[in-house]
């Protein structure tokens, strides 16, 4: 995988509980829908605060979301 | 065991490990603290300072407080990073944040130290050094950059241990252990001994802190006055100050200023950089929970010729305008007409704000002013500096908060301007 941190557009699902959740994203004009989150957990280095998903598309195409709490930016981090 | 026992948590080189953990995070793939590298300066202008460096780059021999001219020469590979305060303040609370999880009694002591007091927690956390190593374990993983911590009976000696060998090291230093770890250093290694003291130690033949324990208290106070009496107490390791929680500062004063790019020779624009100045020092004072009694206005002429006016208030102030009012009338009073390149901002006297004594002479609106305050401050802390700016500096060309490090938009330090 390579590192891209590059800011996307996104719809998110922000659940009452406190939960969220990346649905769909556009990366250079090609809309992205998300399959399934395989693992999601909070980063917090330098203090600066990112809820990252590594998701799954296609049974095998693996990348990675980061949501920065500070700033309110999508991230596609890895792919 | 000792009656106490005292923690000191100290990042290693903070500003740098700061940002290159924060480039980290964003993708980069080259971790500034392997390669030569530097925070400070202007890289555009090649101006300014020093303000923290990589250890490679100490091994060329750049010098944190020398000029970026200077570090460039040293060693022309050397990357520079812009300061950038607003992340170390984040990287600042993220530390503290963690602390506190563990222990009510932490003292932040600067940007990147702190003091936890361990005392009565063994039977919870397990003995000091283990849970030391846990800590340091836990900051690096969750935050990304190492600490040193030193841990002793006393806030001094914890804060030497901490310094005793760099990065990512527990040390303790106990009483017992003073002999052979502290003894031996150079006396400038000594907290509160600087370059000229050192000097002065140097010419009575002391040479390492032990030289300091052993000497005759009598000839440090006669030599050294009072301070010679506290080195002496240090270098024995006596210290006893508790663990101030939260955001004491045993300080007894701040201010602000700044060198102006053009020379101010009317009073319209003096008011405008006071007003700004007072901006910068009154956020800041209110931030650190005081309230000042004293206000004091410096100017430098364009000779470099200075002077300093001073007046002690009747009620103690954090008001933005109170500050700014007192000191425009100081700076009337104390201004002889001449051009005018520098000028700044103290205040002093300063006491806790949370119990206020108010007088008839306050001002009528003295109320309206502190919600004021405090609604400009919520907002420009959530969003920056300079989203809410007074209409006055629109067009002015004047910064709307000059000088110090609560600007975003100015250098944390610089030489030259």
């Amino acid at each position: 995988m390579k590192v891209l941190n590059k800011p996307v557009d996104m719809i998110a699902v922000f659940y009452s509980s406190g939960r969220v959740e990346p649905v769909k994203f556009k990366y250079e004009d090609t809309p992205v829908t998300v399959h399934r989150i395989i693992k999601r957990y909070n980063e917090k280095l330098a203090g600066n605060r990112r809820i990252c998903f590594v998701c799954i598309n296609d049974g095998a195409k693996v990348y990675e979301l980061k949501y920065e709490v500070d700033t309110q930016v999508w991230y596609l981090f890895k792919m | 065991m000792p009656d106490r026992i005292i923690m000191h948590i100290d990042v290693n080189s903070a500003f740098l490990s700061w940002q290159a953990v924060y480039n980290l995070q964003r993708g980069y793939s080259v971790d500034l603290r392997e390669i030569p590298s530097a925070v400070g300066g202007n890289q555009a202008t090649r101006h300014g300072i020093i303000l923290a460096r990589s250890i490679p780059a100490k091994k060329y021999g750049v010098k944190t407080g020398e000029s970026v001219w200077e570090a460039k020469n040293k060693c022309p590979d050397l990357v520079l990073v812009p300061p950038n305060h607003h992340l170390y303040m984040k990287c600042s609370r993220a530390l503290m944040e963690v602390l506190n999880e563990y222990s009510p009694r932490v003292q932040q002591y600067s940007i990147d130290e702190a003091f936890l007091d361990y005392t009565g927690m063994e039977k919870r956390l397990g003995e000091p050094v283990p849970f030391a190593h846990r800590l340091k374990d836990r900051i690096h993983a969750e935050l990304g950059f190492t600490v040193n911590i030193g841990i002793s009976c006393n806030k001094l000696l914890a804060k030497m241990a901490s310094e005793l060998k760099k990065p990512d090291m527990v040390h303790t230093l106990f009483p017992g252990e003073i002999r052979e770890k502290m003894w031996p250093l150079p006396v400038e290694e000594l907290f509160m001994v600087g370059r000229r003291t050192a000097r002065k130690l140097r010419s009575m033949g002391i040479l390492t802190i032990g030289g300091i324990a052993a000497a005759d208290p009598d000839l440090l106070k006669h030599k050294l006055k009072s301070y010679g009496l506290l080195i002496y107490d240090y270098a024995r390791g006596i210290e006893n100050s508790a663990v101030f929680p939260g955001y004491y500062m045993p300080m007894k004063g701040m201010g602000n200023s700044s060198t102006i790019p053009f020379d101010v020779e009317d009073m319209h624009t003096a008011r405008l950089i006071l007003l700004s100045l007072s901006e910068t020092v009154a956020m800041r004072l209110r931030y650190s929970q005081n309230c000042c009694s004293v206000i004091a206005v410096s100017i430098k002429y364009s000779d470099f010729k200075c002077c300093s006016h001073q007046q002690k208030l009747i009620t103690p102030v954090n008001c933005t305008m109170d500050i700014y009012r007192t000191a425009a009338r100081l700076f009337e009073e104390a201004w002889d007409g001449s051009p005018v390149r520098h000028m700044g901002i103290r205040v002093t006297g300063l006491q806790r704000d949370d119990r206020i004594q108010c007088s008839v002479f306050d001002h009528p609106y003295y109320l309206k002013n502190l919600y004021l305050d405090r609604a400009v401050d919520g907002i420009r802390d959530s969003h920056g500096i300079r989203s809410v700016v007074r209409a006055c500096f629109i067009n002015s060309g004047i910064c709307a908060s000059l000088g110090g490090v609560g600007s975003e938009n100015w250098p944390v330090m610089s030489s030259t301007l």
